[in-house]
């Protein structure tokens, strides 16, 4: 009952004024950027960070108003992709499948109030399995020393590989690249300067959010210019959203399935949203077998990536709030804008701030439920806003991130970094080499080594302490076990494609 | 969400995206050893940057060795759009401060628009709403003090 408590003192903070507005805004912004194709909620969050400074927000409400945007923008990624077979973002894809079929057939309209509920669902049970989990996982964690959090850093950027798509020899590069970017800056320890090379605007490190924002929105920007730039899109009919609600209850079952999976998928290290609804939808396709239409506009094809992506969104919340390590890119700049508040997630911030962690979760339930109501009325106002065109979309996107990292320290030195990050996530994009990783080892390179550097402190330089505990060989192992699963994967897929 | 089509098996860039990222780990190495390390440090500053340039060089070698897919890389027409986006940004951040928020915005927005497709007769009238809707929304609902126009001040 004890967790039951603090979620209610949780509800009395998400429920003040100042919160439930940011929350409504966070959803409906969420919503829309979501919705954007080309823009997921890595770059939705990443765009809000500077906003949310710039408001002098207090950091639970601009937590909230940042996971109410990132929980909207999973709901908005769906649109799209029944509207325009053009995934919002990119754990969206799955619902082109079979939604965009449907919306041929003129139940666009139902699609997208099934996929609601659906999202609806899956990320309830998602905050549900958040709520229960979380603290959990916070008991074991508070036993953590130094050697066991280098182990569990180890073990998020092993497991990387398997999920992030394409060549686990790409995704461990991105990874080192990020870690020794990392490095840049004066050394916290010995306050010796670390590949500056004189810049004396590199002493501070390489700003988070600059690098973010570069590698992300820059690059995804950079990519927009090449594509054709005179697709016109053609408005569709998109009929009513009711008869979708009523067939939410016929496909309960398929929803249900949907959430759990993602939610596992969700919580893994490393796996995240793509790999929930993907994961969802090839399972119920197996599930139904012959008795599907699946892929020619079944419900049922809308309904399990749905539930699953938004579930997998929620569970991606889990290690990120109790470890401190996130699992996907947007968790990991929810964990950017905590750092640079000065706030390290884990299990302490469970001890000395729950006020915090349980308003963040209520704010999650209440957001959900906004965003239900949002979509049903409202989903033809935001299948309209795809329609604006994209030259007036992509330079707002441009200059809206160019203002807000400059707002951040005044500093030109600022925006031509964040051009040089946008050039290198482009590079690497077009090279398939994921930049989620980067951004992981960016983040976590200080932590990963402040703490391999406390545990040689404690035994004077006896490296043997990394695996002198039950609980930090415990992690090696799942971190091999993973790797391996992950390897045997990736050979089976090339196998069966050739 | 790469789409097949766009995708070719050419395995130069892996090899010279290796090649540098093999220089880069080498430079990497060979530069941490000028970080000194402090009385009583079991691990110095250059131990970490060290213990990631192994893997990272070793990895960049099996690149070259084995390289793997890479995207169409853009035409020439798309190449001098985005350099232009890049000079374009460039310069709005080095007239920032010396023009004022107000005149660079504008200039910026419209300029970005063209790029992205707009006609003039688009650009111009969005271009500028866009501009003054930023100028509105960063200094007055944000209230963050923006670069005034040299003589104005708001």
């Amino acid at each position: 009952m004890e967790i039951f408590d603090s979620l209610m003192h949780g509800f009395a903070v998400a429920l003040q004024p100042e919160h439930l507005l940011l929350a409504l805004i966070g959803c409906t912004v969420g919503t829309l950027v979501g919705a954007l194709p080309g823009l997921g909620p890595v770059n939705g969050v990443a765009l809000m960070i500077p906003l949310a400074f710039n408001f002098g927000l207090a950091p639970t409400a601009a937590l909230i108003l940042l996971v109410s945007v990132y929980y909207g923008c999973m709901y908005g990624g769906r649109i799209s992709s029944i509207v325009l077979n053009i995934p919002g973002d990119e754990p969206a894809m799955m619902t082109t499948l079979d939604g965009y079929p449907m919306a041929r057939a003129g139940r666009g309209g139902e699609a997208l109030g099934l996929s609601a509920v659906a999202s609806f669902v899956g990320a309830t049970i998602a905050t549900i399995g958040l709520t229960l989990f979380a603290p959990l996982l916070v008991t074991v964690a508070i036993r953590f020393g130094p050697a066991e959090y280098f182990a569990l850093f180890m073990l998020a950027f092993a497991t990387i590989g398997g999920v992030t798509s394409g060549s686990f020899t790409k995704s461990f590069i991105a990874a080192c690249l990020g870690l020794l970017l990392g490095t840049v800056g004066i050394d916290p320890v010995s306050s010796v300067a670390r590949y500056t090379f004189g810049w004396y605007e590199l002493y501070d490190g390489i700003d988070y959010l600059v690098a973010l924002i570069g590698l992300f929105a820059i690059s995804e920007c950079l990519l927009f210019l090449e594509r054709d730039q005179h697709q016109r899109v053609a408005p569709m009919q998109l009929g009513s959203a009711v008869p979708g609600m009523r067939q939410s209850l016929s496909c309960a079952s398929t929803i249900g399935r949907g959430s759990v999976i993602g939610f596992i998928a969700g919580v893994l290290p490393g796996a995240g949203a793509s790999l929930g609804s993907f994961l969802s939808y090839v399972l119920e396709k197996r599930w139904w077998g012959s008795k599907g239409r699946f892929g020619s506009g079944d419900p049922r094809g809308v309904a399990a990536p749905e539930s699953g992506n938004n579930a997998a969104a929620g569970g991606a919340l889990i290690p990120m709030l109790s470890l401190g390590i996130p699992g996907s890119g947007t968790t990991a700049i929810l964990l950017a804008l905590l750092l640079s508040m000065n706030i390290t997630p884990g299990p302490l911030l469970f001890e000395q701030q729950p006020e915090m962690v349980w308003g963040l979760v209520a704010a999650l339930f209440i957001g959900n439920v906004m965003l239900l109501v949002l979509n049903i009325p409202l989903v033809g106002l935001f299948a309209k806003v795809l329609q604006a065109p994209s030259w007036f979309l992509m330079p707002m996107v441009v200059l809206v991130a160019f203002v807000g990292v400059y707002s951040l320290n005044n500093s030109p030195f600022d925006l031509y970094m964040m051009l040089a990050f946008g050039v290198l996530g482009y590079v690497l994009r077009k090279l398939e080499i994921p930049t989620v990783p980067v951004v992981l080892g960016l983040l976590l390179g200080g932590q990963m080594e402040f703490n391999l550097r406390r545990a040689m402190a404690i035994t004077g330089g006896d490296w043997s302490i990394l695996w002198s505990s039950g609980i930090s060989i415990g992690i090696y192992l799942f971190a091999i076990t993973l790797l391996v699963a992950g390897l045997i994967y990736a050979w089976l897929v090339k196998q069966r494609l050739e | 969400m790469s789409d097949d089509a766009s995708v070719s098996h050419a395995a130069l860039g892996d090899r010279i995206a290796g090649a540098v990222l093999a220089l880069l780990a080498l430079g990497a190495w060979w530069h941490s050893h000028t970080f000194v390390t402090g009385f009583m440090q079991p691990v110095g500053p250059g131990v970490f940057p060290r213990l990631v340039s192994v893997p990272l060089g070793v990895l960049a070698l099996y690149l070259i060795a084995r390289p793997g897919i890479n995207q169409r890389w853009p035409g020439q027409a798309a190449l001098v759009r985005q350099l232009g986006m890049l000079l374009l940004l460039g310069c709005y951040g080095a007239v920032l401060e010396p023009l004022g928020f107000v005149p660079a915005t504008l200039l910026a927005t419209v300029l970005l628009m063209r790029l992205f497709g707009a006609r003039w007769r688009q650009a111009l009238p969005y271009g500028v709403l866009l501009g003054l809707a930023l100028f509105v929304l960063f200094e007055f609902a944000l209230g963050i003090p923006l670069p005034d126009m040299p003589g104005w001040s708001v």
